[in-house]
């Protein structure tokens, strides 16, 4: 009995799933490519809170696409926190579109899926004007396999961790900033503000960094060393610097300069709320500028690095074209323009002139109200910087800056190199378990890593840890030696 | 096949009855369920569309399943999924037939109201302000516990770094939150009680404990059995929420709060791995099923009507 | 309260003169033969107040949040006495008050049709696999069962809503999906089978009635408390619901509450996450409300849905069923 019951349903599911890849496979032939002198209709999603003008806007940007590459565009965004799940889900499920915004370890993981088309041919002919614009190391950094899967903004392409200080208090008590290169030195500075600033904690919670170029995250053991063996992969937390950081960190959590719950925080100390000290995090040319107008008391930062290029940092925006994108051409086309044309980057970056901004005798432009409430888009997010126009508060030099920043930056080891999980995924797996259970505390002082670090270490063992790294090494040999 | 149409016919109201809904389970239900063959393969995606993905994608077998049994942790998160559930089943059924029971002896109706309403709120809130909320307690540096303990002059509690008392805390707030929406039916079921069975126990002297205990509860004993299968076949699946929000992912407490759900999630934040997602639900349903199934099992023999099927 | 002193003065000489010896010699007017003994009454009263009052507690919390000022919360997190009142959280909301109304719009809308089209899809099915004369009952019952405890797993679920049934962007998304729950089917029948004997119907059937007016007539009434139960289950899942409006709605102006707030929620926790870029862009996350502006929004999801839990509640207290329980 049970088993007709399970044949029966057996065969209702493959007969419906037969109906369903006929019906599937009809939706997603219909229309096909541009043909004739019809435009074709570029299917564009981003991420970004939805906009009440976006229609608008676009109705603007498809007449100019309409007559420059016979193209319109439709442009949905995703709003932040759903974006993650939902533009996961509409990839796996194989939805047709053009064009997706992508970064970081999604970027790498969709191309190996075969998500993203290969954009290497169609940069040779409609995006051959990109490739004189966008900075060479965000196309070689980008490369997956050896191929690149999408186009990536032209911004800053370096990571500068820095120490942001309160001024205010730093200028109070003396304290002298250009000394400051590690975190030991923060020492003298973080006692004198706890003896005598009693509502500010001297540091806003941050994880003490490990200056190693990582392979998956900095959360996770694999990481080539940048001086030394820069080739050989190793567990950075199973070295004498990560033992002396930790020890540190526990140092001043012990002595009160972080808040007690730093490991499972989530305060995101706003700026705004005048109550720390020292805190740390990534930088851009002028970002002190930017603080502290947002902040609206003077922030300085002092390095803790040099600008380095790492996988993370040249992945921070990319759009990249899908592979279910019905005319790729044009959807290279349309990103082409995005990039090169000064017009069509404002208008799409900052909405229509006179309704949302207004541009000023010297070429800046100013926000009006409009703006704000009703097309504000996250430019970096959206493609070319330095085509952007200047606000009229910016610094004159804005983008001569970035290019400098980007030019002064050190290449990491293993820039460019991408790491396949899949032989490994099951440790990885766990060793992601493990990871979640010890370096949080580790990484802000909450427990002694004396005692924490090593069973941290053997933990990582047990799981598998020297399978991956041989893993890790075995691909970075073979990417390496195919780059000679 | 000519009795067979006789039999369809004869059933004709029947099957009519269960028609949308039939349309709806095969839509929503067992359509996607093709989509668990991915638990078996490495998924790539292909231009023609997810079924193409899905054929296309190469077959991998058990590989997809291994990361939830290869480390010690996996023993962890297994029993630790087990412990839990069997009490949330056990607790859960007790304080559910208990309270409304209670709640529908009470005297003053327009009470039981109130607090039938006040029980249910806790399901409103979701974990992430529950969370919240047991910070608010647990706090070493504000929390209100350690405050108390502070007044008879006890050491602080640095709560969320000692794994001793969260097995007793999440068990609180699972029955905290769920004991409100779990007693409606209960209250529903002894709404319809006969009240000529009351009078009949009262005849025979019955005390009230005793008309609970001879009437009340065998009357639920039905549902109460249902329940507990159905429970028993999610017994390993969790309350996401429950187990990562109100610990704060802290990660001194994984030995005790880690569950295969959490395992799960945080196993695949850097892999994005849709196989192995399935995988470890595909495996959570088949241990499930065959629970129940055994379960079902055993209950019909011992008492066929009350069993599940 | 006269009436409650009365009915206590005669319990007590019930109880020490009728019901132990089992003698029934009771005044319909002023006593209820069933109830409890007042001492146990108040001991219950008082343990059940504790509970009530330590779900309700919470919620309260929740609401002195949403007066407390952003900055008192930055600076000393939540307190349960706030060194800062504000009323910035609400005004917020009331800047947001179009968005707000779309969204109770649709989550309202969303909510009545969807428990609507659940009951009816539930009842029937449910009823259907009670009947002992129902061949295949043991078939759908499986049928239902099964698919609590397999399911396609959200890839294949969204394909078949976006790309089979084409219900992208449609409030057709959001309720659909949700209309059957196998578990709730499983209770109500088991309501059927116990609320109902064999023997009415039989006579019922005898009478010349068809099926239908069996169970129009018969049926439906007595099995309220059930019916009330799924519905009541319809409704709280709908209107808490925000996972369908994240998969399928992209349009704005069909977002429900709760998937409102959760945006919030979830794009508070990008922000955090992603700390450079939002420090970086920071106009953008201007936009996104502080902790007190996400406790107003709980408030406002939540109070009217705890506030329409008294209409169900008539039909889970005894004494107060409508229609009666024997004929």
């Amino acid at each position: 009995m049970k088993k007709k019951k399970l044949g029966l349903m057996l065969a209702s599911v493959l007969a419906a799933g037969a109906i369903l890849s006929a019906c599937s496979k009809d939706s997603s032939t219909d229309g096909g490519g541009a043909d004739g002198d019809k435009p074709y209709e570029i299917k564009w999603y981003t991420i970004g809170t939805p906009q009440k003008d976006t229609d608008k806007v676009f109705e603007e940007v498809n007449k100019y696409t309409k007559e420059k590459i016979n193209a319109t565009v439709k442009m949905t965004q995703i709003d932040w926190g759903d974006w993650d799940q939902k533009s996961q889900v509409m990839i796996n499920s194989g939805e047709s579109f053009d064009i997706i915004f992508t970064n970081g370890t999604a970027y790498v993981q969709n191309a190996q899926k075969g998500a993203f088309l290969a954009v290497d041919d169609l940069l040779e002919k409609e995006g051959k004007a990109l490739k004189d614009v966008i900075n060479p190391d965000l196309l070689e950094g980008n490369k997956v396999d050896g191929k690149l899967y999408g186009i990536p903004a032209n911004k800053e392409v370096a990571r500068q961790d820095v120490y942001t200080f309160n001024k205010r208090l730093a200028d109070e008590y003396g304290f002298d900033l250009s000394k400051v290169k590690t975190l030991q030195d923060l020492e003298p500075m973080l006692k004198t503000i706890k003896e005598n600033e009693s509502g500010i904690t001297p540091m806003a919670t941050f994880k003490a960094p490990l200056r190693y170029d990582y392979v998956v995250n900095n959360e996770m053991p694999f990481a080539f060393p940048f001086e030394g063996d820069t080739d050989k992969v190793i567990n950075p937390f199973d070295t004498d610097d990560a033992m002396q950081q930790y020890k540190t960190m526990r140092k001043y959590y012990k002595a009160g300069y972080l808040k007690e719950d730093a490991a499972t925080s989530k305060d995101s100390w706003p700026m705004d709320v005048e109550n720390w000290f020292v805190r740390m995090g990534g930088s851009q040319p002028y970002a002190d500028l930017l603080w502290s107008r947002s902040a609206k008391y003077e922030v300085v930062s002092v390095p803790s690095e040099e600008p380095t290029i790492i996988n993370d940092s040249v992945s921070g925006s990319i759009q990249a074209i899908s592979a279910t994108s019905k005319n790729p051409e044009k959807a290279m086309e349309f990103l082409t323009l995005l990039n090169t044309d000064p017009y069509l980057r404002n208008l799409v970056d900052k909405g229509i002139e006179g309704t949302h901004y207004k541009k000023n005798d010297d070429g800046t432009i100013e926000d009006l109200p409009a703006r704000i409430d009703g097309y504000n888009m996250p430019s970096y997010s959206l493609g070319n910087h330095f085509i952007l126009d200047l606000y009229k508060d910016d610094p004159k030099d804005k983008w001569e800056k970035f290019k400098e920043f980007n030019a002064s930056a050190v290449k990491a080891p293993s820039l460019g190199f991408k790491f396949n999980s899949d032989p490994v995924r099951s440790e990885l797996a766990a060793i992601t378990n493990i990871s979640q259970e010890f370096y949080p505390a580790l990484a802000t002082g909450s427990v002694d890593p004396e005692e924490y670090l090593p069973k941290f270490n053997e933990k990582l063992k047990e799981a598998g840890l020297e399978k991956v790294l041989t893993e890790i090494q075995k691909q970075f040999d073979d990417w390496k030696g195919s780059q000679q | 096949m000519k009795s067979v149409l006789k039999d369809l016919y004869k059933n004709r109201i029947w099957l009519l009855m269960v028609l949308p809904g039939t349309i709806w389970l095969l839509l929503f239900s067992y359509l996607p369920m093709f989509g668990q063959v991915l638990a078996f393969k490495k998924f790539r995606i292909d231009p023609d569309g997810f079924f193409a993905s899905v054929i296309n994608s190469e077959w991998v077998g058990f590989d997809n399943f291994t990361y939830l049994f290869s480390t010690n942790d996996a023993w962890v998160i297994t029993r630790n999924t087990i412990l839990y559930n069997l009490v949330f089943i056990v607790l859960g059924l007790v304080t559910a037939v208990a309270t409304a029971v209670l709640l529908n002896e009470l005297i003053n109706k327009r009470l039981s109201k109130v607090y039938q309403t006040s029980i249910l709120f806790p399901h409103f809130i979701s974990w992430v302000i529950g969370s919240y909320f047991v910070f608010t307690f647990l706090s070493t540096e504000h929390g209100l516990l350690n405050m108390i303990l502070g007044w008879f002059n006890a050491d602080p509690v640095s709560w969320y770094n000692e794994s001793k008392y969260w097995p007793f805390i999440l068990v609180i707030m699972s029955i905290w939150k769920g004991v409100g929406y779990g007693s409606i039916v209960y209250l529903a079921s002894i709404v319809g009680i006969d009240k000529t069975y009351y009078e009949a126990a009262m005849i025979d002297g019955a005390s009230k404990w005793k008309q609970i205990k001879h009437v009340t509860l065998p009357m639920l004993k039905p549902l109460m059995i249902i329940l507990t299968i159905m429970n028993i076949g999610r017994i390993f699946n969790s309350d996401f929420g429950l187990f990562y929000q109100v610990p704060r992912d802290s990660g001194s407490l994984y030995g005790v709060t880690n569950v295969i759900d959490t395992f799960v999630y945080r196993g695949l934040m850097n892999l994005g791995d849709i196989g192995m997602s399935t995988a470890a639900g595909l495996y959570q349903s088949a241990v499930g099923f065959i629970l129940v199934m055994i379960t079902n099992y055993i209950v019909r023999k011992v008492d066929e009507e009350s069993a599940l099927f | 309260m006269p009436k409650l002193d009365q009915t206590e003065s005669t319990l007590e000489i019930a109880s020490t003169k009728g019901i132990k010896k089992g003698k029934t010699n009771f005044s319909k007017k002023f006593r209820d033969p069933h109830a409890l003994h007042p001492a146990a009454n108040a001991v219950i009263s008082v343990l059940l107040g504790i509970l009530a009052f330590s779900c309700v507690f919470p919620f309260i919390y929740v609401i002195i949040i949403s007066f407390t000022g952003e900055e008192s919360i930055v600076r000393n997190g939540f307190e349960l006495i706030p060194k800062e009142w504000s009323i910035d959280a609400y005004r917020y909301l009331w800047g947001m008050k179009e968005a707000l109304f779309r969204s109770y719009g649709v989550t309202i809308l969303v909510t009545i049709l969807g428990t609507v089209i659940s009951v009816f899809m539930i009842t029937f099915y449910a009823y259907a696999i009670s009947r002992p004369q129902f061949k295949y009952r043991r078939f759908f019952t499986f049928l239902a069962f099964f698919t609590m405890l397999f399911s396609g797993g959200l890839v294949p679920t969204y394909i078949v809503v976006t790309q089979f049934l084409h219900l992208k962007n449609s409030i057709w998304a959001l309720i659909l999906p949700l209309a059957m729950n196998a578990f709730y089917i499983i209770i109500m029948r088991t309501f059927f089978l116990k609320s109902v004997s064999e023997s009415i119907l039989e006579s019922a059937r005898m009478d010349g009635a068809s099926e239908w007016r069996i169970f129009f007539q018969i049926i439906f009434p007595l099995s309220l408390p059930g019916i009330a139960t799924i519905a009541l289950f319809s409704t709280l899942g709908y209107w808490n619901d925000w996972f369908t409006a994240l998969l399928y709605i992209d349009n704005p102006n069909l977002v429900p509450l709760q998937a409102l707030l959760m945006k919030i929620e979830a794009n508070l926790e990008f922000m955090r996450k992603n700390m450079d870029v939002a420090i970086l862009q920071k106009s953008l996350f201007d936009t996104i409300p502080q902790e007190s502006a996400k406790m107003a929004m709980v408030v406002i999801a939540t109070l009217p849905i705890a506030v329409s839990y008294p209409f169900f509640q008539k039909y889970f207290i005894s004494g107060l069923t409508i229609g009666g329980v024997k004929e």
